[in-house]
C-alpha cells in the first residue's frame, strides 16, 4: 500500500526496474554512438532520433497499459485488442509525419545540411516507427498475458523492461531504416 | 471502433506535443556537433539518463497523486513526513541507479572502444544535471499536483506527458550547458 511505503520500500520496488531500464538504453546509446554517429548526415538523422524516443515512448507506453487494464478487468478481447493495435499504428504514422515535416522545416531552416533527399526526411520516422511497433506489440502483448496467466501485476513489471526493449529496438530500427533507404 | 475513436482523440495531442519537445531536443545535440564530437559519452548515455530521470518523476506523480486521493498528504503545500518519506525514497533510488548507470556506460564504452576524455568532469557533469532536475522536478510537481487536485483534476493525466516532455529537452539542455560552462 503506498500510504505507508517507506524509502526503503521504495528503492526496492524502483531500483530493479531501473536497472532494466538503464541497460537497455545504454545499449540503445553504444548503437547511436558506433553505428549512427558514422553517418556523414549525422546532424540532420539526431534531430529524428530523440522524437521518435519521445513519441516512442508516449504511444508504446499507454498501449502497454491499455492492454494491462483490459486484461486485468477481464475486458481483453480479439476486438479491443485490434482496435487498441489500430490506433496505436494511425497515431504513429500521423505523428511520425509530422516529425518528419519539422525535421525538414528545421534543415532548411537551422541546421542547413542538405545532404538528405527530403523526401526520405520524411520517409524515415514512418518507415522506423511502423518497423518499431511490429517488435513491440507482439512482444508487449505476450508479455502482459504470461504476467497475467501467472498471477503477477502486468503494470508493475511490463513497463519498465518494455521501456529497455522499445528504447533498443527504436534505434536499431532507425539504423536499419536509414541503411534500406540508403541514407549516406 | 469506439475503443479507437478514444484512444486517437486522447492521445494525439499529448503525441504531437512530445514529438515536438523530442526534436527540440534533435536540434540541441545537431546544433553542438562539435560537444558530441568530443565527447560521445554524452551519446552513449544520454537515451538511459532521460528515462531514469523521466522514469522517477513518472513514479513521483503517480505517488504525489495517490497520496492526494486517500489522504495522506494534504491538499496544501507544506512539509510533511510523508513527503519527506518519498523525497529520500526517490533520492536515494535515483543516486543507486546514476551510480549503476555511470559504471554500466563506463563498461560499455570500455567494451565498444569509445575514447572517454576527461571521465571525471563527465562524471560530475551527470551528477549535477541529475540532480539539479531532480530537485527541480520534485518542486515542480509537487506544487503542480497540488494545484491540479485542488482544481478537480486528475495530476496523473496532465502531468506525466508534460513532465516526459520536458525532461526530454531540459537533459541534453543542461548536460550541453555544463559542459560549455566547465571546459
Amino acid at each position: 500500500m503506498e500510504a505507508q511505503d517507506t524509502k526503503g520500500k521504495i528503492v526496492k520496488e524502483v531500483f530493479p526496474a531501473e536497472i532494466v531500464s538503464i541497460m537497455g538504453d545504454i545499449l540503445a546509446g553504444v548503437v547511436l554512438t558506433l553505428l549512427i554517429l558514422p553517418f556523414d548526415s549525422f546532424f540532420i538523422l539526431i534531430l529524428i532520433v530523440p522524437a521518435l524516443l519521445s513519441m516512442r515512448g508516449n504511444i508504446s507506453g499507454p498501449f502497454i497499459a491499455r492492454t494491462s487494464r483490459d486484461l486485468i478487468i477481464g475486458q481483453f478481447n480479439k476486438k479491443s485488442w485490434i482496435e487498441n493495435v489500430l490506433a496505436t499504428y494511425i497515431l504513429s504514422m500521423v505523428t511520425a509525419f509530422i516529425i518528419g515535416l519539422s525535421s525538414l522545416l528545421l534543415d532548411l531552416i537551422l541546421v542547413k545540411l542538405f545532404l538528405v533527399r527530403f523526401d526520405l526526411l520524411i520517409v524515415i520516422p514512418i518507415f522506423s516507427i511502423l518497423l518499431t511497433l511490429t517488435i513491440s506489440i507482439p512482444c508487449s502483448t505476450i508479455l502482459n498475458y504470461i504476467a497475467f496467466k501467472y498471477g503477477l501485476d502486468p503494470n508493475n513489471i511490463v513497463n519498465p523492461i518494455m521501456t529497455a526493449v522499445d528504447d533498443f529496438s527504436t534505434v536499431i530500427c532507425f539504423y536499419l531504416t536509414i541503411i534500406l533507404l540508403g541514407v549516406p | 471502433m469506439d475503443y479507437f475513436k478514444r484512444i486517437f482523440k486522447e492521445s494525439i495531442v499529448v503525441v504531437i506535443i512530445s514529438s515536438i519537445f523530442g526534436l527540440i531536443s534533435g536540434t540541441i545535440l545537431s546544433e553542438n556537433r562539435e560537444v558530441l564530437y568530443s565527447f560521445p559519452i554524452i551519446l552513449l548515455i544520454l537515451p538511459s539518463l532521460n528515462s531514469l530521470i523521466g522514469d522517477i518523476s513518472t513514479v513521483l506523480i503517480s505517488r504525489l497523486t495517490s497520496h492526494l486521493y486517500i489522504g495522506t498528504i494534504s491538499p496544501k503545500i507544506q512539509k510533511s513526513n510523508r513527503l519527506k518519506e518519498d523525497f529520500y525514497g526517490l533520492l536515494i533510488t535515483i543516486l543507486l541507479s546514476l551510480f549503476a548507470l555511470i559504471i554500466l556506460g563506463y563498461i560499455f564504452s570500455y567494451i565498444s572502444g569509445i575514447i572517454i576524455v576527461n571521465p571525471f568532469l563527465i562524471i560530475l557533469i551527470i551528477m549535477i544535471t541529475v540532480l539539479l532536475l531532480f530537485s527541480l522536478m520534485f518542486v515542480f510537481l509537487f506544487v503542480s499536483s497540488i494545484f491540479l487536485f485542488r482544481k478537480g483534476k486528475d495530476p496523473n493525466n496532465f502531468l506525466i506527458p508534460i513532465t516526459t516532455s520536458l525532461l526530454d529537452f531540459l537533459t541534453p539542455f543542461f548536460m550541453i550547458l555544463f559542459i560549455l560552462l566547465f571546459i
